[in-house]
């Protein structure tokens, strides 16, 4: 910082210098390329891991809903916006009901922590504004249909805990190369 | 044609031009000021760029309800708006915006100009005290100090062109700036720093930041307008702009030549207009770069810096102009 | 009870003595959150100001009995949900040291990073909304304002590649973090550290040596040594007064010890002093990022498992206190466990709650427009007001 004027045409022009050097930076902001993004019409690239709404998948390979109904999402939902019902079969267990009353949730990504089929997902978009409350209180057709139209994100709670696992001590010397690629594998491609 | 009906057919003609090159002038303030803020401003209404963002704000305000606080006094209230329209309307009287174009090219038309604008105060007051509301209120007393105190630098900095041209009357101080370099603003010395602080006694007298301490959105919300809504809110935005497109004009008259410019004679009130839209964009662009000073900090820039600088360079117009003509007789 | 004082001293009116009593109320351009001043003036000088606060209180003491220590750090970051990372850190920190759970060294490289990078977007929030108190919305404040808000939705964007989330993260849980670094993660932090760098200097070429800008900030709202320590204040208010004072330095946590940084400290202790002070913590913020980056070492994120089951962290009985600097001063928060999944009580220690004590001590004898600059310095944030 300038040692502080003591005359008046000292002060005076320090006013004049530091008013020029403000007014030369918006100046310079005037002829910068504008930062919006204007959105509906052009959409940001989001990011692979982007939490946007919910939705259940289906199997992969089989074609079945993913979803086993154990309850795990809706014991673990801080907020408590997940309902699910469980229907027993023989080979395995669906989900009667499942609701999820997406106008309360966190986005907190816990849900799709802990499913152990990778049946809850979060999706690459947020745009679910409507004008009446209702519709965002969506049950299992819904988060299907959700599911099929839109982009998934990374995130699946397979990958999420592979990631955050520690290896095992026991397992550090032989398997330690084996255990780099597989988080290798789990991580998303490269950007 | 009798006299009084060219003048009432221009008045009313002048009235409208001037109403809508003020709403047209928020639009370009708020682009500029949206650019020099790395975005875009107004753009989807009237695709692109926000063309009849104007129309569509005017026809919001004239749709809203009007709402009278309770306890307000309601005279006041009601008559504050069109006691601050009608100065700032009138002083576009005397501007002539070409030689022989206008409504009244008055002889003391500077005198009038002055005179006229400072009558705002009156109907900005009323609109504080009527408002029932502490904050119009602390507001409205804030600008009685302040627009007082820059209203006399003002007048000052303008008896400075007026005094190099030798007259009050506007086209009169334009014919003074013809030729090349004629301009006061190009004046040696006393033409730029006048100038200047024609710029920062319009700033302050316009309530522009860094001296809008009496509409601070951040503390008094609005100011003396918090209470206003509607179509009254409506007529003080007008008045707001009005002056400030008012004392623009008079800028460029008095410092740029007004309409000279190169090109043919009818191309004139085309440069006034260019010129006053660059006394305003410089105005603008001040305004978006500074933070605000508190109210006596503001009043101590007026009394002991504006004040004196503005009586010290008219004393040194008058000596100059006192040599100068000492010397040719 | 409160009521009774408070109606004693409210008196919307003329409080005789020409004193007009004015509310700043919780509805305020200016108010940085909820907050109501009820200011006593004397023409334009403040000669009494009556703080209410409680606007925002959302029992997340109570809210923290109920969930579980694996649900709770992503309400953890609503306290301070400007500077989220640290919030969510200072609860983390609390259970793992009454748990007595170990953190890997990435895992505590990436939660410095982390909050590093937090403490910039969280500096370039206040530079804005101050500015923009200072200059008006309709003003050079917004300007201002924007172009700090520019630079932020730099950091968010690099918080959104590595959580997925732009303002409330749940990037921390109990033994590490949660997420690693993405791929090109690192390239693009760095390119974001050098943008913000060079644009600081055009901050600092638009308000440093200003005038205007000076004769607003200096000698306005002045803590003095003594009164900084009699309150407890935190953060850049104590060391804008003299007091070499950072829970960084004091007490390091999360391998703090390994990271090279000046901590600013400057005497005059008015809102230029503390505008100093932070904008030198800034620089060595950018600074301790890209040490986290160059030094960043290999290893497991987390040293237990990822949440697979809503109890499935248990703390035995204990109680302990964490404490993190955050970007507004000395967040903490008091644990006590009783052995199972969730907490018996909890405590936050809130910085801005502190902060806020000072206020009447230092406004009255200044004007109302010095009101908002002082606020604006002391940068509340009411999520940890009220909690």
């Amino acid at each position: 910082m300038s040692p502080e004027p003591t005359s008046f045409l000292g002060e005076t022009w320090q006013l004049v210098v530091a008013v020029r050097r403000a007014m030369g930076v918006t100046l310079r902001n005037l002829f910068r390329r504008p930062v919006t993004v204007q959105y509906p019409t052009v959409k940001r690239v989001y990011p692979d891991r982007f939490r946007g709404i919910l939705a259940l998948v289906y199997e992969k390979d089989t074609g079945e809903e993913a979803c086993i109904g154990c309850r795990l999402c809706e014991l673990i939902c801080p907020p408590q916006v997940i309902k699910v019902e469980m229907l027993k079969a023989e080979k395995r267990n669906y989900a009667k009901t499942f609701t999820l009353e997406l106008y309360s949730c966190e986005f907190c990504e816990l849900c799709v922590q802990v499913c152990p089929t990778d049946a809850i997902i979060m999706l690459k978009t947020f745009d679910l504004a409507t004008s009446d409350r209702r519709e965002m209180l969506l049950d299992k057709d819904r988060l299907h249909a959700l599911g099929l139209a839109h982009e998934p994100s990374w995130a699946t709670g397979n990958r999420l805990r592979d990631m955050q696992a520690p290896p095992k001590a026991a397992r550090a010397e032989g398997k330690g190369e084996a255990k780099a690629e597989s988080k290798a594998e789990a991580k998303e491609p490269a950007e | 044609m009798p006299p009084i009906l060219y003048h009432a057919i221009a008045a009313f003609v002048v009235l409208n031009v001037v109403i809508g090159l003020v709403t047209y002038v928020t639009l370009l303030e708020r682009k500029f000021a949206a650019r020099m803020q790395s975005r875009i401003g107004p753009y989807y209404v009237g695709w692109p760029h926000g063309w009849l963002q104007p129309i569509a704000d005017a026809l919001k305000l004239m749709m809203k309800e009007d709402i009278v606080p309770n306890h307000a006094d309601r005279w006041v209230y009601n008559l504050a708006p069109l006691v601050f329209l009608v100065p700032c309307m009138l002083i576009f009287a005397t501007i002539p915006f070409a030689p022989g174009l206008g409504v009244a090219d008055l002889n003391i038309g500077v005198l009038f100009f002055l005179a006229v604008s400072s009558l705002e105060i009156v109907g900005l007051f009323m609109g504080g005290w009527g408002s029932h509301n502490k904050y119009a209120l602390l507001s409205a007393m804030r600008a009685v100090n302040q627009i007082i105190a820059y209203d006399l630098p003002f007048v000052f900095v303008a008896l400075i062109p007026v005094v190099l041209a030798g007259s009050l009357q506007m086209s009169a101080i334009v014919a003074a700036q013809s030729g090349l370099f004629g301009w006061y603003v190009f004046y040696p010395v006393l033409g730029q720093l006048a100038f200047v602080a024609f710029l920062v006694a319009t700033l302050a007298a316009e309530n522009r930041v860094p001296f809008d301490i009496l509409e601070a959105e951040s503390e008094l919300v609005a100011g003396f307008r918090v209470e206003y809504s509607g179509m009254k809110f409506a007529l003080i935005q007008l008045a707001e702009y009005a002056h400030m497109i008012g004392t623009s004009f008079l800028g460029a008259l008095l410092f740029l030549g007004g309409w000279l410019g190169p090109g043919p004679e009818w191309l004139g009130p085309l440069w006034f207009l260019l010129k006053a839209m660059f006394v305003f964009l410089v105005v603008t662009w001040v305004r978006w770069s500074f933070v605000r000073i508190r109210v006596d900090q503001i009043l101590a820039i007026s009394w002991k810096l504006l004040l004196p600088i503005s009586l010290v360079l008219l004393l040194a117009t008058a000596f100059v102009v006192a040599y100068r003509s000492a010397g040719v007789a | 009870m409160a009521d009774t004082v408070a109606q004693h001293v409210v008196e919307i009116g003329y409080g005789g003595n020409e004193r007009l009593v004015m509310n700043m109320g919780p509805q305020h351009p200016s108010a940085h959150g909820v907050f109501r001043a009820i200011l006593t003036l004397e023409g334009e000088t403040v000669v009494a100001v009556d703080a209410v606060i409680g606007y925002l209180h959302r029992c997340h003491e109570k809210l923290a009995e109920t969930l579980t220590y694996v649900q709770y750090p992503s309400i953890a970051s609503k306290t301070d949900y400007v500077s989220a990372m640290t919030a969510e850190l200072t609860y983390v920190s609390a259970v793992e040291k009454v748990g007595k759970i170990d953190v890997p060294r990435r895992a505590q490289y990436l939660r410095v990073l982390a909050a590093e990078l937090q403490r910039v977007a969280s500096h370039c929030l206040w530079l804005g909304t101050w500015c923009m108190d200072m200059g008006g919305a309709l003003g050079g404040g917004a300007t201002v304002f924007l172009y700090a808000i520019r630079e932020r939705e730099l950091i968010l964007d690099l918080f959104e590649a590595l959580t997925g989330a732009r303002l409330l993260y749940g990037f921390h849980q109990v033994g590490g973090v949660r997420y690693d670094l993405p791929a090109g993660w690192t390239e693009q932090c760095r390119q974001t550290l050098n943008l913000i760098e060079q644009r600081l200097r055009e901050y600092e070429a638009m308000l440093e040596d200003n005038p205007f800008f000076l004769v607003r900030t200096q000698g306005v709202g002045v803590i003095s040594r003594e009164l900084a320590l009699d309150v407890g204040v935190c953060g850049p208010l104590i060391r804008g007064s003299g007091i070499d004072y950072d829970v960084r330095r004091a007490e390091p946590y999360s391998s703090y010890g390994e990271f090279t940084f000046k901590v600013p400290v400057e005497t005059a202790g008015d809102c230029h002093a503390r505008y100093r002070v932070r904008m030198v913590e800034f620089r060595e913020s950018i600074a301790i990022a890209r040490q986290a980056l160059d030094g960043l070492p290999e290893g497991p994120i987390s040293s237990r498992p990822g949440v697979k089951s809503v109890g499935q962290v248990r703390v035995p009985k204990g109680e302990g206190y964490a404490r993190v600097e955050g970007a507004r001063g000395e967040l903490g928060c008091y644990l006590v466990a009783d052995g199972g999944a969730k907490p018996y009580r909890l405590k936050w220690r809130g910085a801005s709650f502190c902060n806020l004590a000072v206020l009447p001590h230092i406004i009255p004898g200044h004007k109302i427009a010095d009101v908002v600059a002082i606020m604006g310095s002391v940068d509340p944030v009411f999520g940890e007001v009220d909690r």
